[in-house]
């Protein structure tokens, strides 16, 4: 954990003298782009270097896996964007990183995202893409990324824990309505972050109206071990879509639905007689509201979300953020963000009905400085409370330190 | 009647220093850099992919007389447009003073923005039809590097300089420098934020001056 501190520290007092020098920085993005037969070939890799400090009480909030009330967590992210042609168009992911989701684990490499696309028509009409990427659904997967989510965290339908359980099925209702009382990796959100799940797509744009639709590996809620096309296979694929409209430059409107299997195939042995995991989906409809103009920009997104869960039935649960940006000055921005979780009830097997999970609202701040158009700075404080049968106030301060290259 | 004559010989000398100034020219080459790397848009995320690639311009250098010249006393106005996911031209040289405008003639947001100490700004989010047409008065000289906060391979670069006489050359590296005043000055080729070459010159009336940088 020191180490990590000190050589999060050295690389920052390495890494600031050379931002001063923004020059060096565009000439090392030139170093790594070539260029091959007579321009048809282009690639580029580029990268981007994320060291993150975390303090949070009572307790690891969301999808930060750690045991103490601080973690620090590095993570270096390379990006390989090639063209070949003008119809074609390849990118991939890997990062270097202590798990998926901040945690204390040790350094791992994983390669995230691999595609390839094809774009038959110049105006845009369709894409077919194939590989293994970020979901269509909603509008936050296409800012993830550390350089353009003006927050450390995600928003919360996308890193809370539900009492949903994907490698065993509930032994009855009273087992299920517990809630997260294990390990929290144990537990699935609504949806796992941009769930880089394996599979095809298409999308394109016929006038104001834009269109995407998937076909993937795992759920939008299964868990970054599923994304991969050789983890669980690929017997129940996700299908989801996405139908955007756009009245103009200012407006990004868009609905979502997605029906996949969530359960993990340990769970079969969990099962009710005569049951497989594809009878227990999950379904996702969503709608998202992009705006921007000027030094604003705002975002939305409200899911509601079932599961059908063995022994107990459907569990319903609403989930959404609003948030807000302003730039104050060319180099300074601030966020805020709402969000809220709520939760249905289930049978509670007495003949009435019992909530499954802790209704729970989330308040984030945050501040970016941008030192050059290649390094800024974060910090983030969130207040979290979950008001199911018990309230419980979370704290949650965070820094991160980022530099694209 | 006398007054009448004073303001035909007036005329003459005016209308003669004006011809000397048009016909005082330095014209040559410079030999430019290599072409730029082509940049590689990253188009991960993007839900609607348009065909094509960017095809940014090939490289062109400065030619500028420095000397004491007048400010203006008028704001120079000059335009640099984003057109197809690039700024057009991508190197502009601009008098100090001069306010520039940046119409977006694409059918997407730009957010324009400069973090070179000669200009620091933000233009926020644009719209193509956005009126009026965003712009910024460049008031201190240097070199100011814009980008845009939404595409991260657009890059321009606009060239702020303390002379109204100034020329951008061709791609084969051909200038041509025109209505210059008489004297000796420095000519100066902008290649990059690393290399600028200059030469001493003498502008005579009525005169064409071959300079050629290596």
């Amino acid at each position: 954990m020191k180490a990590f501190r000190i050589i999060g520290l050295g690389l920052l007092g390495f890494v600031l003298p050379q931002l001063a020098a923004q020059e060096f920085m565009d000439r090392l993005d030139e170093a790594l782009t070539i260029t091959l037969g007579n321009d048809n070939i282009r690639a580029r890799l580029s990268g981007l270097l994320d060291l993150e400090q975390y303090y949070f009480t009572p307790e690891a909030p969301g999808l930060i896996y750690s045991g103490g009330h601080s973690l620090f967590n590095p993570r270096l992210t390379l990006f390989l964007d090639a063209q070949i042609g003008p119809h074609i168009y390849l990118f991939a992911q890997s990062r270097l990183d202590r798990g998926f989701d901040p945690s204390d684990a040790n350094l791992e490499v994983r390669p995230d995202e691999y595609a390839l696309r094809v774009s038959p028509w110049d105006d845009g009409r369709f894409s077919g893409q194939a590989g293994r990427f970020a979901s269509v659904v909603g509008n936050w997967n296409t800012r993830h990324w550390s350089w353009e989510n003006p927050f450390v965290t995600a928003p919360l339908p996308y890193e809370n824990p539900t009492a949903i359980y994907d490698s065993e099925a509930p032994e009855s209702i009273r087992d299920f309505t517990q809630g997260v009382i294990e390990s929290k990796y144990e537990y699935i959100p609504a949806i796992w972050g941009p769930s880089y799940a394996t599979g095809a797509s298409v999308s394109g744009r016929l006038g104001k109206f834009d269109y995407a639709a998937e076909v993937k590996n795992s759920s939008l809620s299964s868990r970054p071990e599923t994304w991969d096309a050789t983890a669980d296979g690929i017997d129940h694929p996700t299908v989801s879509t996405r139908m955007g409209f756009r009245p103009n430059a200012m407006w990004n409107l868009g609905v979502s639905a997605s029906e996949g299997v969530y359960l993990r195939p340990e769970a079969r042995a969990t099962l009710p007689v005569g049951r497989g995991i594809g009878d227990y989906h999950q379904y996702v409809l969503g709608q998202d509201l992009g705006f921007a103009w000027h030094h604003w920009q705002l975002w939305a997104e409200v899911y509601e979300i079932r599961f059908e869960v063995p022994r107990v039935g459907s569990a319903d649960t609403m989930a959404y953020y609003l948030e807000a940006k302003y730039k104050f000055t060319p180099q300074l921005f601030g966020a805020v963000r709402w969000n809220q979780e709520l939760f249905g009830s289930v049978p509670d097997g007495a003949g009435g009905r019992t909530a499954w999970g802790s209704d729970v609202w989330r308040t984030d701040f945050a501040v970016v400085y941008r030192f050059t158009a290649h390094a800024q700075i974060k910090l983030q404080y969130s207040l979290q409370e979950e008001y199911g049968q018990e309230s419980k106030l979370g704290h949650l301060m965070a820094g991160q330190f980022s530099v694209r290259f | 009647m006398r007054f009448r004559h004073f303001l035909r010989i007036a005329g003459v000398i005016l209308a003669l220093a004006g011809a000397a100034r048009a016909e005082s020219v330095i014209e040559g080459h410079v030999v430019l850099p290599k072409t730029r790397t082509t940049p590689v848009v990253n188009k991960r995320y993007e839900i609607v992919t348009k065909g094509g690639v960017v095809a940014p311009s090939p490289p062109v250098a400065v030619v500028y007389l420095e000397g004491p010249f007048p400010k203006p006393t008028t704001t120079p106005v000059a335009q640099m447009v984003q057109k197809d996911l690039l700024f057009t031209p991508a190197l502009l040289p601009v008098q100090t003073g001069t306010k520039v405008e940046f119409p977006n003639m694409d059918d997407t947001y730009h957010n324009i923005f400069s973090y070179s100490p000669a200009k620091r700004f933000d233009l926020g989010r644009y719209r193509p039809d956005e009126k009026p047409v965003p712009s910024q008065v460049f008031d201190v000289p240097g070199m100011v590097t814009l980008r845009c906060d939404i595409h991260e391979h657009m890059r321009g670069l606009i060239l702020v300089l303390e002379t109204p006489y100034f020329v951008t050359t061709d791609t084969d590296g051909r200038f041509r420098l025109t209505g210059l005043p008489p004297g000796r000055f420095k000519l100066k080729a902008w290649l990059s934020s690393k290399t600028t070459l200059e030469l001493p010159v003498e502008v005579k009336v009525d005169a064409t001056l071959q300079v050629n940088f290596p």
